[in-house]
């Protein structure tokens, strides 16, 4: 308890705060990120969970054996069977292809179905919430079954051998979201299944098999026994996997707060770093003293490593503390646009903050505190014998080390920490060699100046060792700053231009050749646009390079086993990049129609063309209504699936398939006060289907708007660490500027002469340093944005003149400040204090 | 008590060897009070550090209270430091967070003394700052910091106190009631004392003076003999 007891005896003294207060916002910047992100993380989880309408899901061709369910009742895991298939329904004459979903009654075990008595209602107060299906005997479908077949509610349709009645209008299914290019939706009771006799051996069905628990543990533990379980047929699938796009704007937000974290931690680091150097110069003479009074070197060196470890503990401890009020603090923000509970956080966010607190205290300030030990004890008698603190590089590495461990750490990714760390240390260097030229040059420069100008910048290059750590320690801070609001700003962006207000919201499909005319003009007479209209035809592939498509196949990809939409089209769709091969303009399209058997050219979306095996010159065999062509793929195209426009697998090239049956498909964006068009083209043309897309984009509107707000808030945070660094850059030297500035006022010199010399010497320091951040910051970003967040390369001309005019800014009125005290007392009391 | 045999000094400089002292010979016997005077840069606080253990010479050696001190690396110095040395300094070296109490308490602490604050208390009385205590250094004049200091040192029952220019940075009113608390606590407690000094005045009032010019020993002699020549 000695050491305590010492460490609030320093404490006393003054020098501890900064080092303190800079371990306190690294431990709070990390903590209160972990916790946001992991309970937001959690929160969202469940709420992407609606979209499965369970945590985990099995797709697979075969019904779930009974020894899944006794395993899930044994681990306390929900579940619930569904099956899917289209079927003809009929009234009386008419009929309709439609899609059947048949639940049992704990369906969904997540989110929840809305249902209504009033068909193609918009109107919310009509609408219901359930969280269960429909009973036995009963059918909830799509309004537009209703003209489609002509009955009503109440009315008694057929399915099989089963007479169903239609209760409710089926308005939305939690898991309803994934596209259907069949028929209206009829939902029923899976009991009702046997008594209708429609499924039979070879029947195209789809099984769902839903699980979900209150204990994430007994769902891990579950999921780990089922995995062994499971066969070519069956496809787990997680919330993530449900939702492609929101699951990626959840992931950039993620990267976005960890990024956010970590340049916290960094600025920390570096305030960390520059606080204990300061902490250390004062110590020297203490230690002297000590060791004049017989205390051995080792001793020294435990007094102080156990400070510095009740020093971590009490900063990690009270770290942990602000950073849960700062993340409860940002909840109460962010709170209006969460509509979902939170559930709290688990240990690691906690074992972050405090693992950061004592990775930070070993990584800045056990360096810089290191060779005090060493400290002769002739310093009490002779002031010029200072033992020479590590050197600079083993303390840097040191840092560096600790830095990146952490951001390994946090990231588990490893060109995100080298990004951060080679942008860091690009910023170091280039400030040390530009550093200099810039001090040099401002020396010279002085020379031809006013006497405030000439003696303040030879002051700078005088002090130009700690003029350069001053610059660094700023540029740091200045860069890391504009790198947040830049990173963040493309983000926003870059989410408001995927959603943007007229994003596509609804799609129209099936629409037969004879249809297009008029469809079309329906839209256009409602000054609608379109993202284009494409048509397809629906083919089947039945061999590859001569070889028929094998059951081995076929149980491994579903596109083996169904329909494929293949279109066409002359150029390259908006939001397409070719991955491997050429486009059709890079390619001799006569070559292919010359041939001795015609080929078809086809470009494949990348990742399909990777899953199905296939390589460029392959030649696939496709059918299409028993007609059969061969096809070479010539190329590959990753796909934008964020911006909801059409997006096909298989393109080819415009004058091949149009002599096959075909149908055309568009999406655009229906504005509220349009929405009864979609009733409109319902009712005039019961073929065409039309997905509704308008309730998923607000979903993840609200989601991009949470993860938004955060970032702001975050911005602030790491405002806050900025301006920590500067503080620590300041003090560094501000002793000995209020030595010389006590010195000049007793030699006669004026107030206004020394507060124009510091408001000189800070400005011109902070003009430099930010120049010098802005290089950084554009270098940064750039490697951010390419390598981290996928986003395009652009040049940030503002930065330029920025980070000068904010360094200048920032750094002169922080020194100025600072040095009041050198003209507020008087000369005597200065230089007694110091 | 402390045996000082041919003591040399010598520093490697960029423009050579610089001699800071040259064959020093001396012996100080218990409760002796002994003065170092001479010019500046003639190797007195250089002499003084040698002396209590702080540095260590080129060659020659040093006996301190029966330790050959010049016969041991730092740890040992430290130990015999510890049991044998106090300090006074020109410039204080008090701590700023530590009140003046705290202060005196602190190297009786550091060795594990549970009596340290009482003790502390009482050698703050006897230089006249009981009314002083809590007061951190700051609130304190130069003089009263020097008494601070002046009780910290007595407080470690030092059989050896050694003062590098005690009231260099003191006018000459304070800095008579320092010499004056100095010798007696010197007196009460029987230590040996070295001061390094440039007044005169203070150099009278001890036992013996030393003269140092450029390094070498030019006097050595009792103050009576000074005085006379």
């Amino acid at each position: 308890m000695r050491s305590l007891k010492m460490l609030i005896r320093t404490w006393r003294g003054g020098d501890l705060g900064l080092i303190l207060w800079s371990l306190v916002l690294a431990v709070a910047v990390v903590t209160s990120v972990s916790l946001l992100a992991e309970r937001i993380d959690r929160a969202l989880t469940k709420e992407s969970s609606s979209f499965l309408a369970a945590d985990l899901v099995v797709r697979s061709s075969k019904e779930a054996p009974l020894s899944w369910l006794r395993e899930a009742e044994n681990k306390g895991v929900n579940t619930a069977k569904m099956m899917s298939f289209p079927s003809i329904v009929f009234y009386g004459d008419d009929l309709h292809l439609a899609s059947i979903k048949a639940v049992q009654a704990s369906y969904p075990l997540r989110g929840s179905l809305k249902r209504s008595k009033i068909a193609f209602t918009r109107d919310e107060s009509l609408i219901e919430s359930v969280a269960y299906g429909p009973s036995k005997g009963e059918v909830w479908v799509d309004s537009r079954l209703l003209p489609l077949l002509n009955v009503d509610l109440g009315d008694e349709i057929e399915l099989g051998d089963a007479s169903l009645k239609i209760t409710y209008i089926l308005v939305e299914e939690p898991d309803g979201s994934s596209y259907s290019f069949i028929g209206a939706r009829v939902l029923m009771n899976y009991a009702d299944i046997p008594a209708s006799g429609v499924i039979q051996p070879g029947s195209r069905v789809t099984y769902r098999y839903l699980m979900a628990a209150d204990k994430q543990d007994n769902l891990d533990s579950y999921k780990s026994w089922l995995e062994p379980q499971l066969d070519v047929h069956d496809r787990l699938i997680t919330p993530d996997q449900a939702q492609a796009s929101i699951s990626d704007t959840l992931d950039k937000g993620r990267r976005f707060l960890l990024l956010a974290g970590s340049i916290g931690v960094v600025l920390a680091g570096i305030a960390l770093a520059l606080a204990s150097h300061h902490f250390a110069s004062g110590q020297t003479k203490q230690v002297a003293l000590l060791k004049s009074w017989g205390i051995s070197a080792n001793r020294v060196r435990a007094l102080y490593l156990q400070q510095s470890l009740w020093l971590g503990f009490i900063g990690s401890i009270f770290g942990l503390l602000v950073g849960f009020i700062f993340h409860y603090f940002l909840l109460m923000i962010v709170q209006e646009w969460l509509p979902i509970s939170l559930p709290l956080a688990g240990a690691r966010p906690w074992i972050i903050g405090f693992t950061t607190g004592l990775v930070c205290l070993a990584g800045f300030t056990l360096p810089a505190l290191w060779h005090l030990p060493a400290q002769s004890p002739l310093a009490v008698l002779r002031h010029e014998v200072i033992t020479q603190p590590l050197s600079a590089a083993v303390r840097l590495l040191l840092g560096v080390g600790a830095i990146a461990g952490l951001l390994l750490w946090y990231s588990n990714n490893f060109v995100v920490s080298v990004a951060i760390l080679s942008g860091f240390a690009i910023s170091s260097i280039t400030s040390v060699l530009i550093g200099l030229i810039l001090l040099r040059l401002g020396m010279q420069y002085g020379r031809h100046m006013g006497s405030i100008w000439r003696l303040a910048l030879t002051n700078l290059w005088r002090r130009r060792s700690q003029s350069l750590i001053q610059m660094i320690g700023f540029s740091g801070a200045i860069a890391l700053l504009m790198i947040m609001v830049v990173v963040r700003t493309s983000l926003i962006d870059q989410w408001r231009f995927q959603l943007a207000e007229d994003a596509p919201n609804h799609f129209l499909l099936n629409v037969a050749p004879y249809e297009l005319e008029s469809v079309r003009s329906l839209v256009e007479d409602n000054n609608l646009d379109t993202a284009g209209w494409y048509a397809m035809v629906r083919g089947r592939m039945i061999a590859i390079n001569g070889e028929p498509i094998s059951d081995a196949q076929k149980d491994s990809h579903e596109s083996f086993r169904r329909e494929l939409n293949l279109s066409w089209t002359s150029d390259l769709p908006e939001g397409n990049k070719v991955a491997q091969g050429e486009w059709w303009d890079g390619i001799d399209l006569n070559k292919f129609a010359d041939s001795e058997s015609p080929l078809a050219p086809v470009s494949i979306e990348d990742d399909l063309a990777g899953e199905l095996g296939l390589i460029m010159g392959d030649r696939i065999i496709f059918s299409v209504g028993g007609l059969t062509f061969e096809a070479e793929m010539v190329g590959t195209r990753s796909l934008n699936w964020d911006n909801m426009t059409p997006n096909f697998y298989f393109l080819f090239p415009e004058g091949l398939l149009e002599k096959y049956p075909r149908t055309s498909m568009t999406s655009l964006y229906i504005p509220p006060d349009k929405k009864l068009l979609v009733n409109d083209i319902l009712q005039n043309y019961p073929t065409v289907q039309v997905i509704e897309l308008d309730k998923i984009i607000k979903k993840i509107r609200t989601i991009v708007s949470q993860v938004t707000r955060g970032l702001e808030v975050m911005t602030l945070l790491i405002l806050g660490c900025g301006i920590l660094v500067m503080f620590a850059a300041v003090s560094l030297s501000m002793s000995e500027r209020l030595q010389e500035s006590a010195i000049l006022r007793t030699l006669g010199s004026s107030r206004r002469l020394i507060l124009g010399i510091q408001l000189i010497e800070f400005t011109t320091l902070g003009a430099m340093a930010g120049i010098l951040a802005s290089m950084g910051a554009e270098f940064s970003v750039a490697m951010l944005q390419r390598f981290i967040f996928d986003l395009p390369f652009s040049l940030h001309l503002w930065l330029w003149y920025t980070g000068p005019v904010l360094g200048g800014i920032l750094v002169g009125a922080l020194g100025v400040g600072y040095s009041r005290k050198a003209v507020a007392l008087p000369p005597l009391e200065l230089l007694r204090r110091l | 008590m402390i045996e000082v045999k041919n003591i040399y000094k010598q520093v490697n400089t960029a423009e050579g060897v610089l001699r800071i002292l040259e064959d020093i010979n001396l012996s100080v016997a218990r409760s002796e009070t002994l003065a170092i005077v001479g010019p500046s840069g003639s190797g007195k606080s250089t002499l003084l550090g040698i002396l209590a253990g702080l540095d260590v010479p080129s060659t020659g050696s040093v006996s301190l209270d029966g330790h050959e001190i010049t016969a041991m690396d730092e740890e040992g110095r430290a130990i015999v430091r510890a049991k044998t040395v106090g300090f006074v300094f020109q410039s204080f070296y008090l701590l700023p967070g530590l009140t003046a109490l705290e202060n005196v308490a602190l190297p009786l602490e550091l060795n594990g003394d549970d009596d340290a604050l009482k003790t502390a208390a009482h050698y703050l009385e006897r230089v006249g700052l009981n009314s002083r205590t809590t007061h951190y250094p700051r609130q304190l004049s130069g003089g009263e910091q020097q008494r601070v200091a002046v009780a910290r040192a007595f407080a470690c029952k030092p059989i050896i106190l050694f003062a590098d220019e005690p009231t260099g940075n003191l006018d000459t009113g304070t800095g008579e009631i320092i010499n004056n608390l100095l010798f007696d606590l010197n007196n009460e407690e029987g230590t040996t004392l070295v001061l390094v000094t440039h007044e005169m005045n203070l150099a009278e009032r001890c036992d013996r003076t030393m003269v140092l010019q450029l390094g070498c020993q030019v006097k050595d002699s009792s103050n009576t003999d000074l005085v006379s020549s």
